[in-house]
């Protein structure tokens, strides 16, 4: 029962939440009596209702064990082992071609972000017969972002660290 | 000004070229928003706002006005042909929608739900124009303290609410009026928690959070489900033979737009409600209640008509006192608050001309969405084909392109990410983004209006509970607090008072 909760990604969340407002409140000392007041009283505010979240949360006869699956957050699904793993084997894909993506505007403008988000999901998300149509896509929709973006809206996207 | 002489120039106002082009944008967007299953209007807003941020507020408002009226139409055409809603609130219209699109008479489905939009819209509005007034002129012996009061007021109630889960809701909301506390000082100026890091110094961005809380978080939820959008149905039956239909059932659409106008109002209950709730009284009151989830049009009548009736009675509480009674009417709260329109009973003084704009822009994009959807709607449809690899990417570019533009800065990628993993942290955990956001954007009022009432009050904290307004605002709150509990102990309550009864009979 207790290793089941220690695994709830809420319980982690609420004890972030919990050091996050501790800090919080801790860092607000050292400003002026005016604008540490707000911010402790939130800071209080939000330590009591996680700590009486966590304590509800162990008293509950039945922990809950389901996984919100859906953002529309009407549904509540409890998920097999083998359809978690394969969702979050999609979501650190799904991550990892965002840092990826993420990086590479850095370097070079906000242009490569766009192209390495769209070729990356087609590679990697797509499927192999697809790949042609999926290319000539991400190549087309780079292209219409430049022209849209960079040359009437004058937004600077090969603006990087590296030029 | 008086009241005909605004809606005079209001209707001036819209029918001026950029904004009537931000009215049809608006509501073709949103019908696509409302198309692919999964994205309704808060992450349309998001998606939407960078883009018009440079625009007019007068225009950029009518736009995500036009986007958050007709994402629900969209979601009702693939309920009824890909039997899957856009959005929770088209939930009850898949009970006849699917089954009528199975008999072939999918074009009359798509048509009565085109003409509720229009009717149930309509009817809404005129409730909205003639009634937030009335309301926002109580509202205007308002102090700081009310103020204070009124913003604490809608953060409970959406945190009590929005997922039935009061405390994690108050836990999001908290970690929102932090994270609003973030930059520079209200009062003193003092710069806290930036870690000397300056994107962040006025404070953390409201739209690039926008943005990562709705847009990307959605994005990833999508990406990591990886389903496909199952095949369409197959388009038939006659569109005008749905119109003239609908019109043969008065006291069904009269009844139905009543229900969605009340539960709107109703803070926080949402328009999936209104269309259940019309759908079972359409039942109730019908001679053939067997034919109801069975591709009865009356019952696409009675959800559509409801729901489409429902948002203009979210907007009420929300222009007029800036308590939102939705969801997406807390994003479209944010949203005004961006473009400089403060919703509050002043609203209707200071910004009339954007406000009745806005309203009689409503109104008519009942009738743009009428003409757009009985033209386009099977088109429309084919955009839940589009695969998972294209839709994922294509969300995330426009999203952080969106934020990226804002200030031509990639740390503001980087504020959208972070907002976004959080978002989907806080959905996996069981909490709602919804408080967190709200928190965000009251944030700065709350806590201007909290010192400026303790000047008042000379640093005394009865002044939180000296008027009468005061009272009762904290009535409400602990109302709200404490009316999710209220339910299972009346039952328990009633339960134990019959079984006393049944005790004494026995006796």
């Amino acid at each position: 029962m207790m290793k089941e909760r220690l695994t709830l990604i809420e319980f982690w969340f609420k004890l972030i939440l919990l050091a996050l407002f501790g800090l919080l409140f801790l860092l607000s000392t050292s400003y002026p009596l005016k604008a540490k007041q707000f911010p402790q009283l939130i800071a209080l505010f939000g330590l009591m209702t996680v700590v009486i979240s966590l304590v509800v949360d162990f008293i509950r006869k039945a922990p809950l064990a389901q996984e919100i699956t859906d953002v529309g957050d009407t549904e509540l699904k409890t998920l097999g082992k083998e359809a978690k793993g394969m969702r979050w084997r999609r979501f650190y894909h799904a991550w990892a071609i965002i840092l990826v993506s993420t990086a590479a505007g850095f370097l070079g403008g906000f242009l490569f972000t766009t192209f390495f988000l769209f070729i990356s999901f087609s590679l990697f998300f797509g499927e192999r017969k697809n790949l042609f149509k999926n290319t000539l896509v991400t190549v087309s929709l780079t292209i219409i972002v430049y022209f849209t973006f960079q040359w009437i809206f004058k937004i600077p996207l090969l603006q990087g660290a590296l030029w | 000004m008086n009241l005909s002489e605004l809606i005079i120039q209001a209707v001036g106002s819209v029918f001026q070229w950029q904004n009537l082009a931000a009215l049809v944008a608006g509501t073709i967007y949103g019908i696509i928003i409302g198309v692919l299953p999964g994205l309704g209007p808060s992450a349309g807003m998001a998606l939407a706002l960078p883009l018009v941020l440079k625009w007019p507020p007068a225009t950029a408002l009518i736009f995500m006005g036009s986007l958050y009226k007709c994402s629900n139409y969209g979601g009702s055409i693939t309920a009824i042909l890909v039997n899957t809603p856009g959005d929770s609130s088209n939930a009850a219209t898949i009970l006849d929608g699917y089954p009528m699109c199975e008999k072939g008479k999918g074009g009359v489905a798509l048509a009565l739900s085109a003409t509720a939009a229009m009717v149930g819209g309509t009817i809404g509005m005129f409730c909205l124009v003639l009634s937030a007034p009335l309301l926002a002129e109580l509202a205007l012996k308002f102090g700081p303290a009310e103020y204070f009061l009124t913003a604490l007021l809608a953060l409970s109630i959406i945190a009590a609410v929005v997922q039935g889960a009061t405390l994690k809701g108050l836990v999001a909301a908290a970690l929102g009026l932090m994270l609003s506390t973030v930059g520079f000082d209200v009062i003193t100026g003092h710069l806290r928690y930036t870690f000397g890091w300056a994107p962040i110094e006025d404070g953390i961005p409201l739209i690039q959070a926008l943005v990562g809380l709705f847009a990307v978080t959605q994005a990833l939820v999508l990406a990591e489900s990886g389903e496909s959008i199952s095949q369409v149905c197959k388009l038939a039956g006659g569109f005008w033979e749905g119109v003239t239909r609908y019109f043969k059932h008065p006291y069904t659409v009269i009844r139905s737009a009543a229900i969605g106008l009340i539960v709107g109002i109703l803070p926080a209950v949402g328009q999936s409600s209104a269309g259940l709730l019309a759908w079972a009284e359409a039942k109730r009151e019908s001679k053939h209640p067997e034919t109801f989830g069975r591709g009865d049009p009356e019952g696409v009548i009675a959800s559509e008509t409801s729901t489409n009736a429902c948002m203009p009675g979210d907007l009420v509480c929300t222009i007029a006192l800036g308590i939102p009674g939705s969801v997406g009417a807390a994003i479209f709260l944010g949203v005004m608050i961006i473009f400089g329109v403060v919703p509050g009973p002043l609203v209707f003084n200071e910004k009339a001309d954007i406000i009745y704009s806005l309203f009689i822009a409503l109104i008519l994009t009942s009738f743009v969405l009428f003409l757009v959807g009985m033209t386009f709607a099977r088109h429309f449809a084919a955009v839940t084909l589009l695969p998972n690899e294209i839709i994922v990417p294509l969300i995330l570019v426009v999203s952080l392109l969106g934020s990226f533009a804002i200030r031509n800065l990639m740390a503001d990628v980087i504020i959208s990410l972070v907002f976004g993993i959080l978002g989907y942290i806080m959905l996996k955990g069981g909490f709602t983004p919804v408080p967190l956001l709200l928190g965000l954007v009251l944030g700065e009022m709350v806590e201007s209006n909290y010192h400026r009432a303790l000047m008042i009050g000379g640093g005394s904290y009865s002044i939180f509970f000296s008027s009468t307004v005061s009272k009762i605002l904290i009535f409400f709150i602990i109302l709200s607090f404490t009316g999710p509990y209220w339910g299972p102990v009346w039952k328990r309550l009633i339960q134990q008072i019959q079984h006393m009864k049944g005790g004494r009979k026995n006796v």
